[in-house]
């Protein structure tokens, strides 16, 4: 029988709450997460267990992790795996959850939003400039600027729909504490 | 990073254990047992907090022997910043009181 097997990840900006409802249900029947994978998630074959998974965003210094996941580990949440920042917890069913409150939950929203709107900034500017490019040239320069633009469009449209996914997830949050009074 | 104008409640809790030395778990703690549970703060939450708070420089580092348990203690600008809170919390109860016993319908 397989011991290992791969879960596709819906890409955190657009359904990490999807992503950890899912991962929860592979532990139901047997199935937990050791690490991150190439857009997804490498899960083991193990004993089912009634437990809850949590993702936090926060690149830090080596030097920092030991206090960071004491924190965790001393309100019941253990530490899978991290990578780039992203930190993927465990716990029992009934832990509290990692974020109390509106507040910090939104700041976690800006920290993955920062690197993702710095490069979306920086590339649709540059198709646009590709784009006039290969319109206005012919020849040689038309050839390459019109690769280019094609290179440049297709890492453009993911990056503004995840752009567009993480403030919607910024809108959800202070929506519902708006609606909290 | 938005600075403290009003503390939220998790902020005014920790800045409160803060007021003498603990380390974070300690502070969590503290919180729960004070409340009876009432105020949970999860730990994202609370480092999050803590990491504005020192940089906000209104928290020092007190010890860090236990690099996995390192302790804070407010500082004279936190403490100040607690005071002045303080004040403009008392308001809201007292507000809120005086109305209460004033207001008592039939």
């Amino acid at each position: 029988m397989r011991q290992e097997k791969y879960m596709m990840s819906g890409g955190l900006a657009f359904s990490e709450e999807k992503d950890l409802q899912k991962l929860r249900k592979q532990s139901l029947k047997g199935w937990h997460v050791k690490r991150f994978a190439f857009m997804g998630y490498k899960l083991e074959r193990g004993k089912p267990e009634d437990v809850i998974y949590s993702i936090d965003f926060r690149p830090m210094e080596e030097s920092e992790q030991g206090e960071y996941f004491e924190l965790f580990a001393s309100t019941g949440w253990a530490r899978i795996c991290s990578e780039h920042g992203f930190h993927l917890f465990k716990a029992d069913k009934d832990t509290q959850p990692i974020y109390s409150e509106s507040e910090t939950t939104i700041e976690k929203i800006s920290r993955m939003e920062k690197p993702v709107l710095a490069i979306t900034s920086m590339m649709v500017p540059i198709s646009i400039v590709l784009c006039i490019l290969f319109n206005l040239s012919n020849g040689m320069i038309e050839t390459i600027s019109r690769w280019a633009f094609t290179g440049a469009i297709s890492i453009v449209i993911p990056l503004i729909m995840t752009s567009l996914a993480i403030v919607y997830q910024k809108w959800k949050v202070r929506k519902k504490r708006t609606l909290s009074l | 990073m938005k600075s403290f104008e009003q503390l939220t409640d998790s902020v005014f809790y920790i800045m409160a254990a803060l007021t003498e030395p603990r380390h974070g778990y300690a502070v969590m703690s503290l919180i729960e047992e004070t409340t009876k549970g009432d105020f949970i703060i999860g730990p994202a939450s609370l480092y999050t907090i803590l990491k504005k708070l020192l940089e906000q420089e209104f928290i020092i580092l007190y010890d860090d022997s236990d690099t996995r348990r390192k302790v804070y203690v407010l500082t004279e600008k936190g403490r100040s910043v607690l005071q002045r809170d303080i004040e403009r919390r008392k308001v809201m109860i007292l507000l809120a009181e005086k109305g209460l016993e004033k207001g008592e319908i039939g």
